[in-house]
């Protein structure tokens, strides 16, 4: 299978936009992925800038060092381009609602939604460190350099977030599933909650 | 709750999801692409061409006062000289500069 790297080449080289589609076919799930998590489901804007990522690459395709890796790149363009529009849009409510605090305990919660309103619960740096982190499986220098944050604030951004959601889903009593699919509420000790 | 168990069940809560019409999705970014390759292409054209109309009507201009340079040496009339000169080199200048956008950049 061609590389990243022999691609990019490619693209730079010869504007061969068979490699690039090449590319975008690639990672399309790993940008879209990355940003439906940092848009804490709003899929509609996460795709847009998923795009706008992907015509940013193209642009700025030259300036890749083939030093790093391309899909670390393309993520450092994402997070960026999710930055941007959350500046722009700051006075927007772009986000997802937080979980609600009197959830239904007797109902099942898909297990996608509970993920979308936990996303909306931690800040967008702890979002998107937790994303890196534990979906992307990238380590904690590479989140840094992403993030473009130094390694220390990586880690506590981290241990943050992984803390409010931790306590979030111990305060409802949530569990995560293993075929998620389905998360389960359990009714006991929520009841008096309803 | 360990946190190696809350991390394996954190990696199974965030991983993605299937990204619906991930075909549609690629063909709406090649075809942002090729707009982008077109909107290029036609700034390069216009600004060729508004480079190439200050070149002739610098060649119109200046033929005379530079050509008194070259008539000794080339038996061609004055103006015709010079307008065959700066045609080369804008020609040259052109090819060059429009050239370059598609040269190997260094990685």
């Amino acid at each position: 299978m061609i590389s990243d790297m022999e691609l990019v080449a490619l693209v730079t080289s010869s504007d061969d936009q068979a490699a690039f589609q090449l590319l975008v076919e690639r990672h399309q799930a790993a940008i879209r992925g990355f940003l439906r998590r940092l848009a804490a489901g709003d899929y509609g804007t996460a795709d847009d800038l998923a795009q706008e990522t992907f015509l940013m690459a193209y642009r700025k395709m030259h300036t890749f060092k083939s030093t790093g890796s391309f899909v670390s790149w393309l993520h450092t363009i994402a997070y960026r381009q999710f930055l941007q529009f959350t500046r722009k849009h700051a006075r927007q409510q772009v986000m997802a609602e937080p979980p609600e605090q009197g959830h239904d305990p007797g109902q099942s919660i898909d297990a996608e939604i509970l993920t979308q309103r936990l996303m909306a619960f931690v800040s967008p740096e702890e979002r998107a460190c937790l994303t890196l982190a534990y979906a992307a499986g990238m380590s904690h220098p590479e989140i840094g350099k992403v993030t473009d944050l130094p390694l220390g604030t990586v880690k506590s951004h981290i241990q943050r977030g992984k803390h409010k959601l931790q306590r979030w889903l111990k305060d409802h009593d949530h569990s995560i599933s293993k075929d998620k699919t389905r998360t389960g509420a359990a009714p006991a000790k929520e009841a008096h909650r309803a | 709750m360990p946190d190696s168990t809350f991390d394996r069940e954190l990696e199974t809560l965030l991983e993605y999801t299937e990204s619906p019409q991930p075909e549609a999705f690629t063909m709406d970014v090649m075809r942002s692409v090729n707009r982008e390759q077109r909107i290029r292409k036609l700034i390069l054209w216009t600004f060729g061409l508004v480079g190439a109309l200050f070149g002739l009507a610098g060649a119109v201009i200046l033929s005379d006062s530079i050509t008194r340079l070259f008539t000794f040496t080339v038996a061609m009339p004055a103006t015709e000289t010079m307008q065959v000169v700066l045609f080369i080199v804008a020609t040259a200048a052109f090819y060059v500069w429009f050239m370059n956008d598609d040269l190997p950049l260094d990685n």
